[in-house]
């Protein structure tokens, strides 16, 4: 089965990763522009990070055959920072047209404040004028309230719902998502968020309809095999696979698709560069 | 405008004519219409989606006034639709803001812009205005934007300094590179090169690891 993990953040990741990844029958992935666990205080920084997922980290991924995309935005936690945020947000344009960028992303709340409302409304109309779909957060404390007011935004901002992934999703906050036109994205997490007994549940539940499932490994403790890890539980507990493949390959594939940029008809080439390249050589 | 348009121009018309015919005119690059760089930059990232990434093969070949013709064919489409929107829209900017302009345009690159860029600096105005941006591109570990100034490309041969030719070279060595791929290397031998190659054998020899064949061809003068 093809697997596609629609978040993930490989900068903080190693290519053991990438390697158990590829075993593991991941073939796509998409990672997010988010908070590197300290703030970045200048503008630049950002330059370099957007950067390097369009340069470095795609070359890096398709080391192990892996196509790697990215959604650029500046995120919840550094919209409240004043030293760059307008800042980041100017750079975008710059950015948002390139080959790669399949959304706008992450967005959204963290602590909703009223510089959150700002940058996570400033940058749906920047969606809009690339084109792209959007990739929303939601925060870790106060999550139902931060759901509803994400859904809310998006209605008043008139975003396009089927354009619009609601991530990290809980028991709580999915049927709020599902009653939207909005995708749902599952974060499955060691301890926190989503695990996968929970995530099979919510599928026999709730069908495959609009349902992501992501492992959005970061720097902290996180797995990036949650993905096929989900898959072997959905099967234990008798999920059919044509259900299964809808959640882990056709629904990402058909959300990122809306970019129009998210081209799988050529296969990264691994056979040039695979003794010679710098990452796998060792 | 560079002599080199017109050829990069026939080339991507070539191919794709249904495109190549107006890429010019809504890159605002067209002389007609007044040069909107973030237009440009619009077009000069969609690029990609637009002709993709299928490799030019056969026998292409460019020239600019100064070099003989070298042969073009691992190009990608992609790389041809943006060297020719960079060689015919640096002609829109101030000589004197040609640097500033392209470096802004590499530093923001995507890796096959930065491929496309790094491609094509032989035929801008004035090449050896560029050699940063190609000593930075050296020193990338993303290896298809170093081998897109290393092989297949007159440039360095022509613009770098003798320490920087040298350290490509080893670094080409050093990746698995073949180092017939880097154009010009005979005319850059030299007794710092052939040192530098006869030390990397040793070293390969201390550590008990095979030599690579290709050392041998810049190891003497």
């Amino acid at each position: 089965m093809k697997i596609f993990d629609p978040h993930i953040h490989m900068s903080s990741r190693t290519t053991a990763d990438y390697e158990a990844m590829a075993a593991a029958g991941i073939t796509v992935i998409v990672e997010p522009a988010f908070w590197l666990g300290q703030p970045r205080t200048h503008v630049g920084t950002f330059e370099d990070y957007f950067g390097s997922l369009l340069g470095w980290e795609p070359f890096r991924a398709s080391q192990f055959g892996i196509r790697h995309f990215c959604t650029l935005a500046l995120n919840p936690k550094e919209a409240n920072d004043e030293r760059i945020a307008e800042g980041v947000v100017a750079l975008l344009p710059r950015y948002l047209g390139k080959d790669g960028v399949v959304a706008v992303g992450e967005i959204g709340y963290d602590e909703q404040t009223p510089a959150e409302d700002r940058w996570f409304a400033e940058q749906l109309e920047l969606a809009k004028g690339f084109g792209l779909p959007a990739l929303v957060h939601t925060p870790h404390r106060d999550k139902k309230r931060g759901t509803e007011r994400s859904l809310a935004l998006v209605r008043e901002a008139g975003f396009p719902e089927e354009r619009v992934l609601i991530d990290h999703n809980t028991e709580e906050t999915l049927p709020m998502v599902l009653a939207t036109g909005c995708w749902a994205g599952h974060s499955i997490y060691p301890k926190s968020k989503m695990d996968e007994a929970r995530m099979a549940a919510l599928v026999r539940q709730y069908g495959s309809e609009r349902m992501i499932v992501n492992s959005a490994a970061d720097w902290g403790v996180s797995d990036p095999l949650k993905v096929p890890k989900t898959v072997a539980v959905m099967r234990e507990q008798g999920i059919a696979e044509d259900l299964i493949e809808t959640i882990v390959w056709e629904n990402p594939v058909r959300f990122f698709a809306q970019s129009g940029r998210l081209t799988l008809d050529e296969a990264p080439s691994t056979a040039d560069s695979w003794e010679g390249n710098s990452v796998r050589r060792g | 405008m560079s002599t080199a348009a017109p050829a990069l121009a026939a080339l991507l018309a070539a191919r794709r004519s249904d495109l190549a015919g107006t890429i010019l005119t809504e890159s605002t690059v067209d002389a007609a219409t007044p040069f909107d760089p973030l237009r440009f930059e619009a077009l000069f990232g969609a690029a990609g989606r637009r002709f993709g990434t299928i490799v030019l093969g056969g026998e292409a070949t460019v020239s600019d006034s100064t070099a003989p013709s070298w042969s073009i064919a691992t190009w990608g489409l992609d790389e041809l639709a943006r060297a020719l929107l960079i060689v015919a829209g640096i002609s829109r900017i101030a000589a004197a803001d040609q640097v500033t302009w392209l470096d802004g345009l590499h530093r923001a690159g995507a890796m096959r812009e930065r491929q496309a860029i790094l491609r094509c600096l032989a035929l801008l105005p004035d090449p050896a205005r560029f050699v940063p941006i190609a000593l930075d591109a050296c020193r990338a570990s993303t290896q298809p934007v170093f081998e897109a100034i290393a092989c297949e490309n007159p440039y360095p041969a022509s613009y770098f300094p003798e320490t920087s030719f040298n350290h490509m070279v080893l670094k080409a060595v050093f990746t698995e590179v073949a180092l017939a791929r880097i154009l010009g290397l005979a005319t850059r031998r030299s007794t710092e090169l052939a040192r530098m190659a006869a030390d990397y054998a040793s070293e390969r020899t201390a550590a008990g690891r095979s030599v690579p064949a290709d050392l041998a061809l810049v190891m003497s003068r």
